[in-house]
C-alpha cells in the first residue's frame, strides 16, 4: 500500500515537472536581459534579474490597450452569457413545454460545432450588421461558444436543486419569475460562479474569431497582439514572456480563488450532464 | 381544488414563460449558428471570391479539393496531429488520474495544479512552447546539450517530423489535464464496496483496474475522447502560432489550411469546402455524445 503511494506521488511529480517546466522558462526568460537571452552559455536562471522586459512592454507596445480590450470583451461576454444562460437553463430543466428536450440536445450539439466550420460565415453575418472591425463583433460572437457551455453546465446544477423549494414558493402565491429570482438563482450561486468563471476564460482566451474579425491593432485582443509582436523583426522574446506571465496571471488568480467551482463545474457538466 | 381549466391556463403561463426564458438562447443558436451553418453550405457551393459576387458552381470546389496534393497532405496531417494527440492524452490523463485517486494528501491542490495548462490562453501555451522549441536558446536544447544527448542543437520547428511532433507535444500538455480532472471524477463515482469484494477475492490492482475501473470510467472515457476528438481535430491556435501550418506544409491542419485559403488567399468557397470535408466525421461524433449524454437513467 505504502508503495502504490510513493509511486502514486512520484508521478505526480513527474507530471508537475512537465507542467511547471514550460512556466519556469516563462518566468525565466522575462526577467532577463537580451543580451543574457542570446548568450552562447545560456542561464537556467537570470543573474541579474531585471524587470527592462516589464518595462519595455508597458512603454512600447499596445499590450495596456490591449489587455483593456480583452478584458472589456470578456466582462461584456461573461455578463451577455449569465444572463441568457441561467434563463435557459432554469427553462429547459424546469418547465414543461413541447419542444424542451430538442433544445435540450440542440444546446449541446451547438457547443460540440466547432469554429473552424463557423468563422467565415459568422464573418458575413457580422459584415451585414457592419460589426467588423470593433469589439462588438467579438461581444455578438462569443455568446456562440459561451452560452452553449455554459447552459450546458447550469442544466447540471438547476436539476440538481429539489423542486419542492419552489413548488413550495408559487404555492405561497410567488411567480415563475420570483421562485426563480428568490430562491432558485441564490441556491444555484455557485453554478452560476463556475459559468462565469468559464465564460471568461473561454472569451480571454479566445485567438480565431479575435485574428479574423478585427483588424486595427488598436482594437486587438491580447492573444493577437501578442501573436503580432511575435512574428516582429526584432528579438521580442523576453518582452513577449513577460507579456505571457502577465496574461496568465488575471486567469490564474481567479482559477486560484474560485477552481473548486470550476472543477465542480467542469465534472457536473461535462461528464456526467 | 383549483377548477381543470384554471389549472389548464396556470400551466400554459407558466409553458410561455419557459419559452420566454428561452427566447435569447433561441435567438442565438437560429442567428449566430444555425444561419451561418447554412450559409456556409451555400457559400461552398459558389466559387466566392472576397470583393466579388459569388457564383453557383455545385461541387466543384469539392471536386477540386480531392486533386489538390495539399489537401490530401493537409489531411494527413490532420489524422496524425489528432489521433497522436488524443492518444497519448487518454494514456497521460489515465495516469494523472489513478495517480491522484491513490495520492490522499492534498488531492485537490495536485489536481488544481495540475489542471492549469488547461486554464491558461492557448496561444500563450504556444508561444511558450515556442520560446521551449527554440533551436538555439530554448530550454529543450539547451538542456540536451547541457547533458550531452545531443551536440548539435535541433531544429525542432524548422523540419517536417519534428515540427510535428513539436505541435502535438505543445497540444498534449495543454489537453491531458482535462482528461485526467475528466477520469477521476469518473473513478470517484465507482462504488467502493465493488473494490473491497474483488480485494477479498484476491484480485490483483491490474484486475481490479481491468475487470471494476475501466468498465466503471466507459461512459466518461468515451465521451471525453470523442470531445477531445473534435476539438483537437478543429485545432487552431496551437499550429498557427508554433509553425503557422510549416515548414511548408508539413503541419498544416484543416483550421490552419481553412484560414489561409479563407483569409490569405481570400478564395471562400474553396475554403468553407475545405472547412466541410470532415463534418460527416464530427456529426457522427457529435451525435454519440449527444446521445449519451441527454440520455435519462
Amino acid at each position: 500500500m505504502a508503495g502504490r503511494g510513493v509511486l502514486a506521488y512520484g508521478f505526480i511529480g513527474l507530471l508537475l515537472l512537465v507542467v511547471g517546466v514550460p512556466f519556469y522558462w516563462m518566468v525565466n526568460t522575462s526577467l532577463k536581459t537580451s543580451a543574457q537571452l542570446q548568450s552562447l552559455t545560456p542561464y537556467y536562471y537570470p543573474s541579474p534579474a531585471t524587470l527592462r522586459n516589464y518595462a519595455a512592454l508597458l512603454g512600447t507596445t499596445n499590450f495596456l490597450t490591449w489587455i483593456k480590450n480583452s478584458a472589456l470583451v470578456a466582462v461584456g461576454a461573461t455578463l451577455v452569457t449569465v444572463v441568457v444562460s441561467s434563463l435557459a437553463g432554469y427553462s429547459l430543466t424546469r418547465i414543461r413545454y413541447p419542444g424542451r428536450r430538442v433544445l435540450a440536445t440542440t444546446v449541446l450539439v451547438v457547443y460540440l460545432v466547432p469554429p473552424t466550420l463557423l468563422f467565415i460565415p459568422l464573418y458575413t453575418v457580422l459584415k451585414s450588421f457592419d460589426l467588423v472591425n470593433s469589439l462588438w463583433a467579438l461581444l455578438v460572437a462569443y455568446p456562440t461558444f459561451t452560452v452553449p457551455f455554459c447552459t450546458w453546465l447550469l442544466m447540471g446544477f438547476f436539476r440538481s436543486i429539489p423542486r419542492d423549494l419552489e413548488e413550495a414558493a408559487m404555492v405561497d402565491g410567488a411567480t415563475r419569475l420570483g421562485a426563480f429570482t428568490r430562491v432558485i438563482l441564490p441556491l444555484t450561486t455557485p453554478g452560476i460562479l463556475a459559468a462565469a468563471l468559464f465564460a471568461f476564460t473561454l472569451a480571454w482566451n479566445e485567438f480565431l474569431y479575435a485574428l479574423v474579425f478585427v483588424h486595427n491593432t488598436e482594437l486587438k485582443t491580447i492573444p493577437v497582439g501578442l501573436n503580432d509582436l511575435m512574428f516582429g523583426d526584432i528579438f521580442l522574446w523576453g518582452e513577449l514572456m513577460a507579456a505571457s506571465v502577465l496574461t496568465t496571471l488575471p486567469v490564474i488568480a481567479l482559477y486560484t480563488y474560485l477552481q473548486r467551482y470550476m472543477v465542480e463545474g467542469l465534472t457536473a457538466g461535462a461528464v456526467t450532464g | 381544488m383549483t377548477k381543470p381549466s384554471a389549472w389548464r391556463r396556470v400551466l400554459v403561463a407558466d409553458a410561455l414563460v419557459g419559452y420566454l426564458f428561452v427566447l435569447p438562447l433561441i435567438v442565438l443558436v437560429l442567428g449566430l449558428v444555425a444561419y451561418p451553418l447554412g450559409n456556409a453550405v451555400w457559400i461552398s457551393l459558389t466559387d466566392k471570391y472576397v470583393g466579388y459576387a459569388a457564383r453557383f458552381v455545385g461541387l466543384a470546389n469539392y471536386v477540386t479539393l480531392t486533386r489538390d496534393p495539399i489537401f490530401h497532405k493537409v489531411i494527413r496531417n490532420s489524422a496524425v496531429f489528432t489521433l497522436a494527440s488524443v492518444a497519448v492524452k487518454v494514456v497521460l490523463g489515465m495516469l494523472m488520474a489513478l495517480a491522484l485517486q491513490r495520492a490522499l494528501v492534498a488531492r485537490s491542490f495536485l489536481r488544481a495544479a495540475l489542471l492549469v495548462p488547461w486554464v491558461i490562453p492557448t496561444v500563450i501555451t504556444a508561444l511558450t512552447w515556442h520560446w521551449m522549441f527554440n533551436a538555439l536558446w530554448g530550454f529543450i536544447n539547451v538542456t540536451l546539450q547541457g547533458v550531452g544527448l545531443v551536440r548539435e542543437p535541433i531544429a525542432w520547428l524548422g523540419q517536417p517530423a519534428t515540427a510535428m511532433a513539436a505541435v502535438i507535444t505543445a497540444n498534449i500538455w495543454r489537453g491531458f489535464p482535462f482528461f485526467g480532472v475528466c477520469l477521476l471524477a469518473g473513478m470517484q463515482a465507482i462504488p467502493r464496496d465493488l473494490y473491497e469484494a474483488a480485494a477479498v477475492d484476491g484480485a490483483s490492482p491490474a484486475q481490479r483496474f481491468w475487470h471494476i475501473t475501466l468498465p466503471g470510467l466507459r461512459l466518461v472515457l468515451l465521451v471525453t475522447t470523442l470531445i477531445s476528438l473534435i476539438f483537437t481535430l478543429n485545432d487552431f491556435n496551437i499550429v498557427y502560432v508554433l509553425t503557422r501550418g510549416g515548414p511548408g506544409t508539413a503541419t498544416h491542419v484543416l483550421a490552419t489550411y481553412t484560414y489561409e485559403v479563407g483569409f490569405q488567399a481570400l478564395r471562400w468557397g474553396k475554403a468553407v469546402a475545405v472547412s466541410m470535408y470532415p463534418l460527416p466525421v464530427i456529426a457522427v461524433m457529435i451525435v454519440i455524445v449527444t446521445r449519451y449524454l441527454t440520455r435519462e437513467d
